[in-house]
């Protein structure tokens, strides 16, 4: 069926035509409920963030970027475990799924820790009077983006399909070290960075509780984000290697029909 | 008056222009990357739909 006549065919008066589109093949399409999932979820975020959340008595509404800076790193660092696990899971399996997968988490983790940076740097602004200061955290997050930046560049030149894997999976693997370097640097170098306020490194009482709680909603709601956009990301390259075998297939069949094979 | 500069007045230390540009970035660049990806989606369905009737005609020719 073509795209243009399923569309016309979908009555919004229609519930069961609204139910097909959250499922695909018969089986439910997952991508879809979590799209879904994920709207509804930053929508109720928006709100806490506005309207349940404190105002900080210090520096007023711009605090509330907080709920989205820290959200983005933390979740950035969760995109890029998953490109160190499925890195390793590749390293050893040599199965294409794994090196799906930390492809599009590693592509997807770049967005978020490009925002984690952005949205620092407009924070930066107004309460240190600089987009940028050369504190341990701060340059060893942008080492961070760059590792990441370069592991998408190596990968798009590679020769071939399956050096790109392998390279990809060595930089998955030896990268991640940073993360870890970037999560302790402000213990190991303190500095004008405010210190963790949630994980393993966080005071107790370092945040008030509705301000935790809101923060702790806001990393539910981007972790949703982040899966969704990594299986959109993962299909996506589903149908790049399709295209790929088809076109070796017909290259091979164009060959065999050429006199004197 | 525009409603964020009127919120301002009212709220001295508010700085309300960084935290709706840190919003508005935010949404704008993931808005941005689902349409990338979306459009390249549709656009790899399309060749995929191509090949495939290529495929299908190089085929017919061997048949034949």
């Amino acid at each position: 069926m073509a795209r243009s006549e399923g569309i016309q065919e979908l009555a919004f008066d229609s519930p069961v035509k609204w139910r097909e589109l959250f499922r695909a093949n018969g089986r439910t399409n997952i991508r879809a409920c979590l799209l879904v999932l994920t709207g509804i979820l930053m929508l109720v975020n928006l709100y806490m963030i506005f309207m349940v959340a404190p105002t900080d008595a210090d520096l007023g509404h711009v605090q509330r970027i907080f709920y989205f800076h820290v959200p983005l790193a933390i979740v950035s660092f969760a995109a890029f475990l998953v490109v160190f696990v499925a890195s390793v899971a590749y390293a050893v399996r040599r199965d294409a799924r794994w090196d799906n997968l930390a492809h599009s988490a590693a592509e997807v983790g770049v967005v978020f820790i490009t925002l984690a940076l952005i949205t620092g740097m407009i924070w930066a602004k107004p309460v240190w009077n600089a987009w940028w200061l050369w504190t341990p955290r701060l340059t060893t997050t942008l080492i961070l983006w760059l590792i990441y930046v370069a592991y998408l560049m190596i990968r798009s030149y590679a020769p071939n399909p399956s050096k790109a894997a392998v390279y990809g999976a060595v930089i998955g693997i030896i990268g991640f070290a940073d993360v870890l370097v970037v999560y302790f640097s402000v213990q190991w170098w303190p500095g004008i960075h405010p210190t963790p306020v949630v994980g393993p490194l966080a005071d107790a009482g370092s945040l008030d509780g509705t301000m935790r709680n809101v923060l702790l909603f806001s990393m539910l709601t981007f972790l949703a984000l982040l899966a969704y956009l990594i299986m959109e990301r993962m299909a996506l390259k589903d149908t790049e290697d399709k295209i790929r075998d088809l076109r070796i297939t017909m290259r091979r069949a164009r060959q065999d029909g050429l006199p004197g094979d | 008056m525009p409603l964020i500069i009127a919120l301002q007045i009212n709220l001295p230390s508010s700085n309300l222009p960084w935290l709706f540009a840190a919003f508005a970035v935010s949404w704008a660049v993931f808005f941005l990357y689902v349409i990338y990806v979306t459009r390249r989606q549709q656009e790899m369905q399309n060749q995929i739909r191509q090949l495939h009737r290529v495929l299908e005609q190089q085929e017919g020719r061997e048949a034949d």
